[in-house]
């Protein structure tokens, strides 16, 4: 029973990551009904720009703000870099496509992504890098019986408080509001006044942003780095968001944890080999039965 | 505008052809071409750039002690983008590039269309990593060579020490479903069977963990509750690193042992000093403790200009692969492929290269790759393990 | 002018077609075919061209399995308009199936070659028809998730079949009576032979009404739909028919490479597959030859950059979707010939239209008699009353707790016009929609022609005889006028893949009739001149007519319209008026849902009305419009 729930608190973790992924690629996506392929390298990016700053530092971040000081610093650096670098993506490769539809989109996604991940490699070198335990803090204890570690609880306590904090920006308040109507009817939206570039370079902005802070936490935690890391990540969070239903932003979040719990059972208590199989087995039988995702509205067609 | 863009088309097939034309050949005299052939880019590129660091060093030391026949080396890199499709356009341009002989690939899969090719156009090629039994068991092959050992061998080393050195009675192993892993797994599992048949152990564990990802602690959980007295894993260092963290983490305690692609100067890093201390890992003799003057120039010269050691044992075995068959040139005294062939076939006594004597057996496997159980020793270095 | 359209100018294969001024030489005329004979003459010539070694010939060969690839995923994803990402899944399938059964049971490549695209096909069928509903992107990740399944299962060596992650070796090479086909020369003229075959065959499906229904699909299905086409049976032919290339791309490979490994069918290769289709333009043949050509010697060409040559490869993605988003050789809709619609037996002159007035009643049929021929109809079993068309019911629809329709009556009379009315939001679309089979109704029955049509799938019902246009105009924008209309005749045709792709005489024929339908009632409305303008080009008013063209080209018993003069002026709604009666002479019923009471009380024959679901008036016109019932649900009770 206690393997259960260790099994649960695995499955916890790694859907966390993939929410917090899926949190910042279902905003672009709900939005500009656009699959940014792209959106799992930044995360790969923002990783591997946590690394530097802390590596070429030389532990200075480390020495004057401690363990902790250092995560924050790192992934307020990457908040910052990753923003930026989403917005530019938008502005030099998808901005020019728009009026040519969503698959160019597609295609224009896809040449981003190898450019990132070629980037990467090129930048930072082919071989795995890692986070040395130097920077990382391994505090641990034991919370009903089971291991767990410090980190482990900040990072589900900091991914389901930025998902809050998403959630309420979109659903509670004026400018969510805002987003919502650009992603329904975005000329619509700009007959009623709303600036839809102001939406648009927020959700570019922050989407991404998102992003890079999952992937310093995900550096910290997992220690590993590679310039092929984001490929992963991008597909589930792709998974995650048609699993929650499209552009739902709580559908995101949710789907991404339920992916890391059916991973991690299925894993734990079936068959690591054949578990993406399972996991993409249950997707179809899922959107057999809500054919537009768990939560996804049933928006009527008018005929 | 449909007329540009056939212009424009044009002008890069004209291009191209022009760049093509100028495919160096070798001649009777002048300098000797050889091809290597690795992954640059995709998966493995971190093994393929390491490999063409190895060749580069083999390369200079080699032209610098005299060449071979009076005549220098040189070595051109075929990128195979580690699949095998691009391999076989890879092992068709090196064909086309008339060099004497290869070397490559990695990954046997991808090395498998490559060895085709070059077989069908009588060149000799040396693979460096590429494991798999049936490369050289499938089929009669006249001109293709490994220099790195078999997964069989491999296996069987480990079911034998596991068994009868430590005495385990419940094995675990692990791969990652990738053509090596899962080879050296199921080599390791036919090597137990006498064992199993004769109760002496069981498998209480084989189940594969999917590379690329970086959270196992489901599959680690798994591990432990079947209470393994030891646990081979057959995958990648990345995921070594990351795996034994983990399961110590989770509370595994047994011994890891990692196969010959499992522990390294980055498994150590990824993993941390204080988990992987005490790693075993079923290896052929690592270029550290080799002690002929080819391995000490080898480990100089790669210092020197790259500021690491190669932290895998591939690429070695690249360079393993140049001395031979710069060494079968030497032998045969020709530059022809069916003479260089039936040299590293019957003649090779004498051929050092950086890892020891490379011998071939007449299906073209590296003679007598002995095996060792190495271990990470408590300053993060491998030592051989002394049990 | 650059040089080359110079010298194409000259030798008359200048890029404009020639203008009626012109004078039309030979060349001009026949150029399609000239360019035809020369790209012919550069592949044969191409491997024995003096700089060409084996390794450009093996290159041209995968450019080959690739254009194949791309062809086949043109026809799921460029014609037809569904997001597929997952199509090495069917690649894979080919290609596993010929390594199977090639080196454990011998069977001869040859022979694996049409096993493998049957095998691929029928996989598709199994696991796509569940799934083929979804829309968009839901449909996107399933395919994602097919393909990882089908690799992962390769991985996994079940029962031992597909070897693992080291796949299956040893395959053999094809034989083709006698000769054994292994050089890359060999393979190069193999491949692309059978290249040539299936651009023949899928040239000739996308100008038949077969290529049109998956146009008109993509356009818009709904609109697709109420035009008779079965859209699910046309989105699993083209699934089935793509997987069928793809299996057949899958045995070529694996004959060649001798081995296959599950390491060749990764979702990256699928996205690189949908990229080729997009470089080369949706829908185009040529383009997705021209894709693969790119995406396969791309990355040969930037060899020397060894570790950057990927980095300029998405960079190179990038910049054509930027400069060239529409692919680098878009199909083009206007006008005839290579590249165009292919259109047979389109009347070239004006003379040559069938008169107005006078309509061959074989083909655009009259009121009472039996439809086109070629149509069977089920037998008529119900008894309608006396001089009725249509009738319903007690039909009622119930959408969770709100009653959109309720036990409605609706009467409509053979011959004459029938106008249903009420306030916004009565339900008459609502209604319409049951009739026409996009709603089931929740009980009730509706009758036609002695026939009970209730929860028919729409494209069923149209063939029996009903066809419809809608409040917002449902045309197929992106398509020429003419092509809009044709969609009309296209449920009473019969010719399937095999007679689309041999020109069977029977297909031929059809095509006639279904052209000379719809040119007819192109003239009619008066829009033949707008023949070869894509729809959404047209003014309002004019896609108004156009729609309603399209209907009258299904040759129906009943013509329901909704809203017809919305949006039309005085003299416009004066003109519809007076069309509609010149139909209703011509033997037409007519069912409309209207506003504007001109048009209502000017044509009427009989007059029904809704409010809130309910009937609440029926009659004569001038009866209905002195009704206080309906007074009072149009403009509100008095206040006393």
């Amino acid at each position: 029973m206690a393997t259960f729930f260790e099994q649960l608190i695995n499955g916890l973790t790694i859907g966390s990551f993939y929410a917090l992924v899926a949190l910042g690629y279902s905003m672009v996506y709900g939005v500009m009904k656009l699959i940014n392929f792209a959106h799992g390298d930044l995360f790969a990016l923002g990783s591997y720009l946590g690394y530097t700053l802390l590596i070429a530092s030389s532990s200075w971040v480390t020495v004057h703000f401690g363990l902790w000081g250092g995560m924050a610093i790192a992934m307020l650096f990457a908040f910052v870099g990753i923003g930026l670098a989403g917005v530019l993506m938008e502005r030099i490769a998808y901005r020019p496509v728009y009026p040519a539809g969503r698959l160019s989109l597609v295609v224009s996604a896809l040449g981003m992504s190898i450019f990132l991940q070629n980037g990467i490699m090129a930048i930072w070198g082919s071989r795995p890098q890692a986070y040395p335990a130097a920077v990382v803090p391994s505090t641990r204890f034991s919370l009903l019986g089971l291991p767990v570690t410090t980190l482990q609880v900040v990072i589900l306590l900091l991914s389901f408080t930025l998902m809050l904090v998403i959630w309420f920006i979109v659903e509670k308040t004026t400018f969510g509001a805002a987003i919502r109507a650009t992603a329904l009817d975005r000329s619509t939206a700009t007959l009623m006044g709303i600036d839809v570039r102001v939406v648009i370079f927020f959700i570019f902005a922050l989407g991404p942003a998102l992003g890079g802070i999952a992937g310093v936490m995900n550096g910290m935690y997992y220690r590993a780095i590679s310039f092929n890391m984001g490929w992963t990540y991008g597909l589930k969070a792709f998974t995650a968001t048609i699993l929650g239903g499209i552009g739902n932003i709580p559908g995101a979040m949710i789907g991404g944890l339920l992916l890391g719990l059916m991973e991690s059972l299925f894993a734990g208590y079936v068959s690591g080999a054949w578990k993406d199989v399972f996991v993409f087995v249950i997707l179809i039988v899922v959107l057999l039965w809500r054919p537009t995702g768990l939560l996804g509205e049933k928006t009527a067609e008018k005929v | 505008m449909r007329k540009t863009v056939s212009v424009v088309l044009a002008c890069m097939l004209v291009a191209v052809l022009f760049l093509s034309g100028c495919a160096k050949k070798t001649g009777d005299t002048g300098t000797i071409q050889i091809a290597l052939q690795a992954p640059i880019t995709g998966d493995y590129a971190y093994e393929g750039q390491m490999a063409k660091q190895s060749v580069e060093v083999a390369t200079e030391l080699i032209n610098k002690a005299g060449g071979v026949l009076g005549r220098q080396i040189a070595v051109t890199v075929v990128d195979d983008g580690s699949n095998p499709k691009d391999s076989a356009i890879a092992a068709q341009k090196a064909v086309s590039m008339k060099v004497v002989a290869v070397i490559g690939s990695y990954g046997s899969s991808v090395t498998q269309p490559a060895a085709d090719i070059y077989e069908k156009n009588k060149m000799v090629s040396v693979g460096y990593g590429c494991t798999a039994v049936g490369l050289t068991m499938d089929k009669q092959r006249t001109y293709f060579f490994r220099t790195c050992g078999r997964d069989d061998a491999q296996g069987l080393f480990f079911a034998k020490y596991a068994v009868e050195t430590m005495g385990a009675k419940r094995i675990a192993i692990m791969h990652d479903n990738s053509t090596f892993a899962k080879g050296v797994a199921e080599e390791a599992k036919k090597a137990l069977q006498p064992y199993l048949d004769a109760k002496k152990t069981e498998i209480v564990y084989y189940d594969a963990i999917t590379p690329g990802e970086k959270d196992f602690s489901a599959a680690v959980t798994k591990l432990r509750d079947t209470k393994p007295d030891v646990w081979y894993f057959t995958g990648y260092y990345p995921e070594g690193g990351l795996l034994i963290r983990q399961a110590r983490d989770a509370g595994l305690t047994c011994p890891f042992i990692g196969g010959n692609a499992a522990i390294n100067d980055d498994f150590v890093k990824i993993a941390g000093l204080d988990v992987a201390k005490g790693a075993l890992m079923t290896q052929e003799p690592l270029v550290t403790d080799v002690t002929t003057t080819i391995a000490g120039q080898f480990r100089d010269l790669y210092q020197q200009k790259f500021n690491a050691l190669p932290s895998s044992p591939w690429p070695v075995y690249a360079a393993d692969a140049l001395y031979a068959i710069v060494g079968a040139i030497g032998k045969a005294n020709s530059t022809d492929a069916d003479a260089i062939a039936a040299a590293m076939h019957t003649n090779m006594t004498g051929v050092e290269g950086v890892t020891g004597p490379t011998l071939f057996t007449a299906q073209g496997d590296r003679k007598d790759v002995p095996y060792k159980m190495y271990e990470v020793a408590a300053d993060g270095k491998l030592v051989v393990h002394q049990p | 002018m650059g040089i080359t359209e110079n010298i194409l100018k000259h030798v008359g294969l200048g890029a404009k077609k020639p203008s009626g001024d012109q004078p039309v030489t030979y060349w001009s005329r026949n150029r399609g075919w000239l360019l035809l004979a020369v790209t012919g003459a550069l592949f044969a010539a191409y491997p024995f061209l003096p700089f060409i070694t084996d390794y450009w010939i093996d290159v041209a060969f995968f450019v080959g399995v690739y254009a194949l690839l791309g062809l086949s995923l043109n026809i799921v994803l460029g014609e037809v308009g569904l997001f597929d990402l997952g199509h090495t899944a069917f690649y894979a399938m080919g290609a596993y199936v010929t390594a199977i059964l090639n080196t454990s049971l011998h069977v001869p490549i040859i022979v694996l070659l049409p096993l493998s695209a049957l095998v691929a096909a029928g996989f598709a069928f199994l696991v796509i028809s569940p799934v083929i509903h979804l829309k968009g992107d839901y449909l996107c990740i399933v395919t994602i998730g097919i393909g990882e399944i089908v690799r992962l299962t390769m991985i996994n060596n079940p029962f031992n079949l597909t070897g693992g992650p080291n796949g299956i070796n040893g395959i053999g090479g094809p034989n083709l009576f006698g000769l054994a086909i292994n050089s890359s020369t060999q393979f190069y003229f193999y491949t692309w032979i059978i290249i040539g075959i299936v651009v023949f065959g899928l040239v000739r499906l996308q100008h038949s009404r077969i290529g049109r229904a998956w146009n008109y699909i993509r356009e818009d299905e709904t609109a697709a739909e109420a035009s008779g086409v079965d859209v699910r049976s046309y989105k699993l032919l083209a699934f089935v028919l793509g997987a069928a290339l793809a299996g057949i791309a899958g045995n070529i490979y694996a004959s060649k490479q001798m081995s296959v490994s599950p390491q060749s069918f990764t979702f990256i290769e699928s996205s690189l597959l949908f990229c080729i289709v997009l470089l080369g333009g949706l829908g185009s043949i040529p383009g997705s030859i021209l894709g693969a050509a790119v995406v396969v010697v791309f990355p040969e060409v930037f060899r020397q950059f060894a570790t950057y040559r990927l980095l300029f490869f998405g960079l190179a993605l990038m910049l054509m979707m930027i400069f060239r988003p529409g692919g680098m050789w878009p199909r083009k809709r206007e006008g005839t010939g290579l590249d165009g619609l292919g259109i047979r037996g389109l009347p070239k002159k004006d003379e040559d239209l069938i008169p107005l007035g006078k309509p061959d009643p074989a083909m655009l049929k009259s009121a009472t008699t039996a439809v086109v021929r070629g149509v069977k109809l089920p037998p008529v079993t119900v008894v309608m009353d006396e001089g009725m068309l249509l009738q319903t019911h007690g039909a009622t629809l119930k959408f969770g707790g709100l009653t959109a329709v309720n036990n409605f009556d609706l009467n409509v009379r053979t011959g004459k016009i029938t106008s249903l009315i009420g306030p916004n939001g009565a339900g008459k679309t609502t209604l319409f929609n049951m009739i026409t089979g996009i709603y089931k109704p929740t009980s009730g029955q509706i009758d036609f022609l002695g026939r009970d049509i209730t929860g028919l799938k729409p494209h069923t019902i149209i063939s029996y005889g009903i066809a419809r246009t809608f409040q917002n105009i449902r045309l197929f924008p992106s398509l020429t006028c003419i092509e809009n209309i044709m969609s009309g005749p296209h449920c009473h045709a019969r010719s399937g893949t095999w007679a689309a792709i041999m020109h069977t005489i029977g297909e031929v024929r059809e095509e006639r009739d279904i052209v000379a339908t719809a040119a007819y009632r192109l003239n009619q409305v008066g829009l033949w001149k707008y023949r070869d303008e894509l729809a959404k080009n047209l003014p309002y008013g004019k896609q108004r007519y156009l729609e309603i063209a399209r209907a009258l080209a299904t040759a129906p018993h009943l013509l329901i319209l909704d809203e017809p003069s919305s949006g039309l002026n005085d003299r416009e709604s004066e003109d519809l008026m007076v069309l509609l009666q010149a139909l209703v002479k011509e033997g037409f019923t007519l069912l409309l849902i209207e506003h504007d009471m001109q048009v209502v009380m000017g044509i009427s024959n009989w007059v029904a009305v809704m409010d809130m679901g309910q009937k609440i008036a029926e009659g004569m016109p001038r009866d209905v419009y002195n009704n206080q019932r309906v007074i009072e649900a149009y403009l509100g009770k008095e206040d006393d």
